[in-house]
């Protein structure tokens, strides 16, 4: 089932007195449960291209339409709704709350749902345990190591149970360890929760998890491809 | 609740930065409270002894009598009636006659009011039962003030010159008896109190009195042929002069509380502009900006919570100590000429605490509120990236 089409679209950013076209007519179809990954040269488009799936930017033209709502018709409450319920954020500098303990950060993403303290409390465990954090609950961001903090964000990303994850170059901060622990544990979500993945990355150690990989270069997509990597068939 | 608890954690978490601001904050607190309190108290305290010496619960006056004018003093009489002389057995009210009279102290002419009060009266605090413990018909009192000015002491004589009712002078040698201690200036500058039955004498106007001064527990505002005058219209004067000093004070505490705001807003400024990709993280988890606005209203508004509270740590303690032992004013009192207790005791009403809470809370809101609405122009992509000036 398609969760993300994107057709003929295109985004310009007002530079100056002109414009920079950053997306250009591009043209993608995503479906449930798929593990892509945006690569590409640095200011290819990459982010630009994730942040409108993520309803943080509209289209300059074309659509973007995701879970069947699209991006650029939606008011400013209904696409905090949108990202609210069904989309997960996985930021390159993790953007955790400091003030708030790995169990609050967590736990803040369902504060804003209707849940119960007790389902509420159960989700945040189990996602805590997703990413093997299970011991620390009480530390603040600031005590956590890299990989540490990007497990919290997964955490935070998966415990609402969103139908699409985009993550930001995920494993940019992170040395190649900790890299493949995350890569390991977004794709056993993938598979257990039939998450959709989409990240953006031009770190080699990611490629090799891809199971799609789609290139872009200049704002255009030069290349879409499945991937038959060792490591994506071992899930 | 969400925002509340984020606003707590933040502010905790900005230590020193959100201590400075609480702490002058409370300092605004206490102040526009401590203030406002020594006002009332000082009200309070004067309203309350202007009553116990001088107007009781009202004043019945002669119709013509008009007290700044002199003129109008020699014509302001009223014989005073059965039904009067009943209420004055009774202890509800009692009679003065005022006089203009001229008084001449160690060779020199002063003009004063000659007020003719009933010794037995129990009504005002005056102590006019000294007029009465003495043997001399002359006997006459005043306060530590007309003493100091006339330099007259107690068994001094001193010539006195007055016009009876047809226009006719006289004169006599009076004794001061006693010197009596008031704090209400007015009871006291330019007058001496005698017999009102031998001032009735020298004026020939007997049986006859002023006004009628009534009992703290006389309600009654109507008598046949005398205007009442209630405590407002009695202690307008007063009233005025309490504004005009709460006025006063307002400008130091508006300042204090500019700048403790000023230091909030500031802090809301750089907190909004170093927080940018928060506000994105915010925006990215699903919060409305409307929502996130308000988290950062509330956070700057729990300064003032925060400020009450460690305004009510070191302000309660000193509030309930002042209001025990007062503020001692001293001989500051005696020369404002004003209707001031020595010892003025604060008095923190209810009411001031709740305007004051409500003035600072809502003000630091105001101001946390301004600057925060600036999230709900920012991009969520711009906010992530962190780069709007
Ligand atoms: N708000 C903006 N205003 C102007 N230009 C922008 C804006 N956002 C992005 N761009 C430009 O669009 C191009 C694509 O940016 P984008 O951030 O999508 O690149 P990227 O592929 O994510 O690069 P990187 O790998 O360095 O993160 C870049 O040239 C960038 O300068
Ligand atoms: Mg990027």
């Amino acid at each position: 089932m398609e969760i993300i089409r994107i057709e003929g679209m295109t985004k310009r950013f007002p530079v100056g007195n002109g414009e920079f076209t950053a997306l250009k007519n591009v043209d993608l179809s995503i479906a449930e449960g798929e593990f892509v990954g945006l690569v590409g040269p640095s200011g290819s488009g990459k982010t630009t291209l994730l942040n409108i799936i993520g309803s943080l930017d509209t289209p300059s033209d074309g659509t973007a339409t995701v879970i069947n709502q699209d991006v650029s018709s939606l008011s400013h409450k209904q696409s905090a709704l949108l990202r609210n319920i069904h989309l997960g954020f996985i930021f390159q500098t993790y953007n955790l709350l400091p003030v708030y303990t790995v169990y609050e950060n967590v736990e803040f993403a369902l504060l804003l749902q209707n849940m119960s303290a007790t389902a509420r409390k159960k989700a945040v465990m189990d996602a805590l345990d997703w990413v093997g954090l299970t011991d620390k609950i009480k530390s603040k961001p600031a005590m956590l190591s890299g990989g540490e903090s990007q497990r919290v964000a997964i955490a935070r990303a998966m415990v609402k149970k969103p139908k699409i994850v985009l993550a930001d170059e995920p494993t940019a901060n992170l040395d190649s360890e900790n890299s493949h622990h995350i890569l390991q544990t977004m794709l056993k979500l993938n598979k257990e929760l039939k998450t959709t993945f989409v990240f953006a990355t031009h770190d080699e150690k990611v490629m090799k998890y891809l199971r799609r990989k789609i290139s872009l270069a200049d704002g255009k997509v030069i290349a879409d491809e499945l991937m038959q990597t060792e490591k994506s068939k071992q899930y | 609740m969400l925002a509340i608890k984020l606003a707590f954690k933040n502010l905790m978490g900005a230590g020193l930065r959100t201590w400075l601001n609480v702490i002058v904050l409370s300092l605004a607190f206490v102040l526009i409270i401590f203030y406002n309190g020594l006002m009332d108290g000082w009200n309070r305290q004067a309203r309350n002894d202007t009553q116990d010496w001088e107007i009781g619960n009202g004043q019945f006056w002669h119709p013509d009598y008009d007290k700044f004018d002199p003129y109008t003093i020699e014509e302001s009489n009223e014989v005073i009636s059965d039904e009067i002389q009943t209420l004055i057995e009774e202890d509800k009210v009692t009679p003065l006659l005022i006089r203009q009279i001229t008084i001449y102290p160690q060779g020199r002419l002063m003009s004063a009011r000659l007020k003719g009060v009933d010794p037995n009266q129990e009504i005002i605090k005056l102590p006019s039962a000294d007029i009465r413990n003495s043997q001399n018909k002359y006997a006459a009192i005043i306060g530590e003030g007309m003493a100091n000015a006339t330099k007259l002491k107690v068994g001094d004589q001193v010539l006195m010159r007055w016009r009876d009712k047809n226009g006719t002078f006289d004169a006599h040698e009076i004794e001061i008896v006693s010197i009596f201690n008031c704090n209400v200036p007015q009871v006291e500058n330019g007058t001496i109190y005698m017999d009102i039955e031998v001032v009735q004498e020298m004026a020939n106007l007997h049986n006859q009195a002023t006004m009628l001064v009534t009992s703290r527990d006389y309600e009654n505002t109507k008598l046949e042929g005398w205007e009442f005058k209630d405590l407002n219209f009695l202690l307008a004067e007063f009233d005025k002069i309490i504004e005009s000093k709460k006025g006063g004070g307002m400008v130091l505490q508006s300042i204090l509380l500019l700048l403790a705001l000023l230091a909030v807003f500031d802090t809301q400024v750089l907190s909004i502009f170093r927080r940018q990709k928060e506000i994105g993280t915010y925006m990215a988890l699903g919060l409305t900006r409307t929502r996130i606005v308000g988290i950062f209203t509330v956070e700057g508004a729990a300064h003032s919570i925060l400020a009450a509270i460690v305004g009510a740590i070191y302000g309660i303690p000193l509030f309930i100590y002042l209001s025990k032992v007062g503020i001692y004013y001293g001989n500051i009192a005696k020369a404002s000429g004003l209707t001031i207790a020595e010892t003025l005791y604060p008095y923190y009403s209810v009411g001031l605490i709740i305007t004051s809470i409500i003035i600072v809370v809502v003000s630091a809101t105001i101001v946390s509120y301004l600057p925060a609405r600036k999230i709900s122009k920012m991009s969520p992509t711009q906010a992530l990236k962190g780069k709007i000036q």
